[in-house]
């Protein structure tokens, strides 16, 4: 079972405007890049050809705060901008 | 005049019982929730240790959506091909309310609880900042005109607390302070439960697992088994997966949802779950702090409570939260009934505190603190389980190779990893200590 398959058992009610964005601009120097394999929703893609790298997309984010913690939070780092999704907006588990 | 004697954040367990818990006692409270119903942003392991929740609400047992009543407990050390382990069952268990739970549905159970009691249910809210102003405190939501007023907050918004953070109570989250869990719901049916986990109806099992794959200290795996279901998940600290992926496969580390698979097809796993399908994935973190380094938890008008306040404790066999988060929830509601008996909000975080370092959430954090370094000492699930092996296997065999004393084997397998005996003592005293 690979986790793109795990991730079509979780339901959205995906918001209009990201609650988490990246400055990719701050990956080019990020030698790690934790994103790629800390994300448990695999929302961080490495694009080699473009601008920093790194791309999210926050639609499929499962709220965890992983990202606050291992790049926000981190003085080393610093790309992500993290806050929680509008009033009833984002991931919907059923059972929890 | 204020909307509300006391704002609660978040609806979770450790929110709800507050809010329960003020509402009982005639206090004006509102519980606002950023999901559209209770329990859909909540995830957890799943056992709850139900005596607190006795206290606060006697007739949970009948009323709750329950999973299993837990009447073994099993721990396994485990690797490529092995497992050692300890099942524990005793008629003693049997009186204990503990159960598993799928927080999804018992939250929505618990708030429903608060609002018979009371207290009003503000869902679809996210809380963008509380601020003190005076005599009052000001939440500011995202919903238009949506802000709020109250005379004190009790922060119940999980380990990424917005409230503690807003208030600048907290420190933001360090990677050694946390942990990543992800975990499969799989279905099962129930003959297929009771069989392959060896469970009359209604009875059920938690299991803890460590020691796969060596080198990855403090990872762990567990199980749950509900009525038609399982849940199977991992947990590690974030420093330690980020230390792992350095190591891992293609420069770019292993995710634990990949160790998690692996796991599940280990030889001592498989049989245990295979066969049914995912039915949710879900991920979430969890805090690891330790006693000593317990993040700040109040201000005048606010009190940090569960995850928020960093209040759980790993006990490697156990996972202990849901319950201080209830305990802790109490506690907040405790000291605001005893401020507006006295007028005197300002001293709200003050008493919150003072009452929660009274009571068992914090007796057992103080008597367990040593645990953190035991279970974060690569020696117990790495070379020790190494060497029980290298001993049981001498044991259980019959072959040429295996004549002679256990014990000479036993001195063997230390002296090949170079493991002093009077290291073994003194990490066996420490661990014994502290558990």
């Amino acid at each position: 079972m690979s986790v793109e398959k795990d991730l079509e058992t979780v339901e959205w009610d995906v918001g209009e405007e990201g609650h988490i964005t990246v400055d990719n601009s701050e990956c080019v120097d990020c030698e790690e890049k934790p994103c790629l394999h800390l994300c448990p929703a695999q929302c961080f893609d490495y694009q080699e050809e473009r601008e920093g790298g790194i791309y999210f997309s926050y639609e499929h984010c499962i709220e965890c705060g992983s990202c606050m913690v291992f790049c926000a939070n981190d003085p080393d780092r610093g790309a992500v901008s993290w806050t929680k999704p509008d009033g009833g907006k984002g991931v919907e588990y059923d059972l929890g | 005049m204020v909307d509300f004697d006391v704002i609660v954040v978040g609806a979770g367990r450790a929110g709800t019982a507050a809010a329960y818990k003020l509402a009982e006692h005639g206090i004006d409270v509102a519980l606002v929730e950023r999901a559209k119903e209770a329990g859909m942003k909540n995830v957890t392991g799943g056992v709850l240790y139900g005596d607190v929740l006795s206290e606060l609400v006697p007739e949970f047992p009948d009323q709750a959506p329950l999973g299993r009543h837990v009447v073994e407990h099993n721990v396994r050390i485990l690797n490529e091909g092995t497992s050692i382990g300890i099942s524990y069952r005793d008629p003693a268990i049997l009186d204990e309310p503990n159960y598993t739970i799928q927080v999804g549905r018992f939250d929505q159970w618990f708030v429903k609880k608060a609002e018979e009691k009371g207290a009003v249910f503000i869902p679809e809210t996210t809380v963008r900042d509380v601020s003190q102003r005076g005599e009052e405190v000001l939440v500011e939501t995202d919903r238009t005109g949506g802000d709020l007023t109250c005379k004190a907050v009790v922060g119940a918004d999980g380990v990424n607390t917005t409230v503690g953070r807003v208030a600048g109570i907290r420190e933001t989250v360090r990677n050694e302070n946390v942990g990543q869990s992800v975990k499969h719901v799989i279905d099962l049916d129930k003959s297929t439960i009771n069989e392959r986990f060896n469970l009359e109806p209604g009875e059920g099992a938690a299991y803890a697992f460590e020691g796969f794959p060596e080198g990855v200290p403090g990872l762990g795996y567990f199980l749950y088994t509900f009525e038609s279901s399982i849940a199977v998940g991992a947990v590690a600290s974030m420093s330690s997966l980020e230390k792992y992926g350095k190591q891992g496969y293609s420069g770019r580390g292993t995710p634990l949802y990949d160790l998690l698979d692996r796991f599940k097809e280990l030889k001592a796993v498989k049989p245990l779950v295979e066969g049914g399908s995912t039915t949710e994935y879900q991920g979430i973190l969890v805090p690891k702090y330790k006693y000593s380094n317990l993040p700040q938890r109040y201000d005048d008008r606010i009190s940090l409570v569960g995850d928020a306040a960093g209040l759980t404790l790993n006990k490697g066999f156990t996972f202990r939260g849901l319950d201080f988060g209830i305990k802790s929830g109490m506690c907040a509601a405790e000291a605001a009934i005893g401020s507006d008996q006295n007028q005197d909000w300002d001293s709200f975080g003050q008493r919150y505190d003072k009452l929660l370092n009274n009571s068992y959430v914090m007796t057992e954090m103080k008597q367990h603190r040593g645990i953190p370094s035991v279970v974060e000492n690569e020696k117990f699930f790495d070379e020790y389980p190494a060497v029980a092996r290298e001993v049981l296997e001498h044991t259980f065999s019959t072959s040429g190779d295996a004549s002679g004393l256990t014990w000479r084997q036993a001195l063997r397998s230390l002296r090949k990893r170079d493991i002093k005996l009077r290291g073994v003592l003194a990490d066996g005293w420490k661990a014994v200590r502290s558990f």
